[in-house]
């Protein structure tokens, strides 16, 4: 009955990979495992409109051609849901690498300015308020290219003849704790 | 059982009606909670693209302050569920990032040593309240109703790991056909919705939603159990349709909906009048299928 954390049982191991691009704090075996049987494509939905595949992107690594799968901006569309890393028969991170790759695409700005305002914006109203603000996002969001407003139109109309608009900031009392955790992240993984 | 809450951001805002659904399911079904005080955002699939440390620390907050309460973690939302485990799988196993992570944490003055117990809605209604109890509070059993469970990716990569089959998760068709639904099968019940891909790369997002909503698409509604996944079928159902070429009009509901629909509670109370895709259908599905069951049984009565 019920559920202990992590009951998860796969091969992934404790490692701390040397290699800079391996998420520092890898949980989990690295990309040279990989024997490219390509089931975290197969496993993946995005997999079709990505220039290279999660499977290509183990193999670049492998062949230390990881600017290329940086540059790609590939690592952009994986949505993070874990299928490919917990279907990996040889126990490889793979979700975790395609988190690394699409960090450092975002940082080294191969990706679209509008996704990079995404990410930008979303994280900033975590860090300002300690919760998704929606309103406030949406501002952040298109201030700088108000016409992508108008394909949003419906949507916005919808959301907003529903209820489902929250234009009060979401109040959390250890809000300035919370943001002092984003500024001590970025020091520790000595981001800017 | 003492739990206390985690809403998440999806299902305070664009999701409202996930959360009124669920406070008045659950209150139906006489479960107690408090709300977690003080929680904060998981980082959705965003955090991890932005920090390694964050996509761990933010969830992990939550999972402190759990511990703190000493008392199981219930949530609701898929996705947050997934960071929260992968946070609890993550600063357990590697002593380097929980320590960084700790030292996040100490910045809002709280720690994590890894012993909360964390559960999903799914688990708590099946296994904590029962299957039994919930048929008890039936009183409109959803007759006829063709229902399509979608159980997201999220769920079977590590939430049904914790209490169902990880690949053919059956949890969710359980609970629903207890409701009376006639449960509807499907090859994508646990493929991605995209998450947010809807809002950062609209023509990726819409196209997965639309592979879901046609395979699917024979049912009279689909179900989530995730608030994230609520807002993007619901939602995008026309850029859906546009790509893949059809028009798309699938009620998609939440499970406590449903739930409170079978209980017989008050449409204003499950919200389901903030659904994007109507959902006003139903109710006369069920109620022809109700005309037809009863019929079937008069017809079957002994003389």
């Amino acid at each position: 009955m019920g559920a202990q954390v992590s009951t998860v049982e796969k091969p992934w191991t404790l490692q701390t990979p040397e290699h800079v691009l391996a998420s520092r704090d890898l949980v989990g075996n690295d990309f040279s495992l990989c024997y490219q049987c390509g089931l975290c494509t197969g496993s993946c939905r995005t997999a079709y409109a990505m220039k290279y595949t999660p499977r290509q992107i183990m193999n670049l690594l492998q062949l230390g051609r990881e600017d290329e799968a940086v540059a790609s901006g590939s690592g952009l569309l994986c949505t993070a849901c874990y299928s490919c890393m917990f279907r990996c028969p040889r126990g490889v991170a793979v979700t975790d690498l395609m988190g690394a790759i699409q960090r450092l695409s975002l940082h080294q700005k191969h990706a679209d300015p509008h996704i990079q305002r995404f990410y930008r914006a979303f994280m900033r109203t975590v860090e300002r308020h300690g919760r998704f603000h929606e309103a406030e996002f949406l501002v952040r969001y298109y201030a700088v290219n108000p016409l992508r407003l108008r394909s949003e139109f419906r949507l916005g109309l919808m959301l907003l003849t529903k209820g489902k608009v929250v234009l009060k900031a979401p109040k959390v009392k250890s809000q300035k704790g919370i943001a002092a955790m984003f500024r001590k992240a970025a020091e520790i993984e000595g981001r800017p | 059982m003492k739990y206390v809450y985690y809403p998440g951001c999806s299902a305070s805002g664009t999701s409202k009606e996930a959360e009124e659904s669920l406070q008045a399911a659950m209150k139906a079904l006489g479960v107690e909670w408090t709300e977690l005080e003080d929680w904060n955002c998981c980082g959705a699939a965003v955090a991890i693209g932005t920090s390694y440390l964050l996509s761990i620390a933010l969830p992990a907050r939550n999972l402190a302050l759990a511990e703190r309460a000493e008392s199981d973690l219930v949530t609701g939302c898929s996705r947050c569920f997934m960071n929260l485990i992968r946070a609890a799988h993550y600063t357990r196993k590697n002593a380097r990032v929980r320590e960084e992570v700790n030292e996040l944490l100490a910045e809002t003055g709280v720690q994590y040593s890894g012993k909360g117990r964390l559960r999903h809605l799914l688990d708590v209604i099946i296994n904590d309240v029962g299957l039994d109890v919930v048929a008890e509070r039936v009183t409109r059993p959803l007759d006829g109703l063709r229902v399509a469970p979608y159980y997201g990716c999220c769920q079977g990569m590590w939430t049904y790991a914790q209490f169902d089959s990880v690949e053919d998760p059956h949890c969710f068709d359980q609970l629903l056909a207890t409701l009376g639904a006639e449960v509807v099968d499907y090859p994508l019940k646990t493929a991605c919705c995209g998450g947010t891909l809807s809002m950062s790369r609209r023509s990726v997002g819409a196209n997965l939603i639309g592979d879901l909503l046609a395979a699917a698409g024979d049912a009279d509604c689909i179900v989530t159990a995730c608030p994230l996944c609520l807002f993007n079928l619901n939602s995008f159902q026309g850029e859906a349709g546009r790509i893949k070429g059809t028009h798309f009009n699938i009620p998609v509901l939440f499970l406590t909906q449903v739930m409170g629909m079978a209980f017989g509670l008050p449409k204003k109370a499950l919200g389901l009048q903030r659904n994007a895709v109507p959902v006003d259908g139903l109710y006369e599905k069920i109620a022809a299928g109700a005309a037809v069951s009863s019929a079937a049984a008069g017809a079957s009565r002994p003389r």
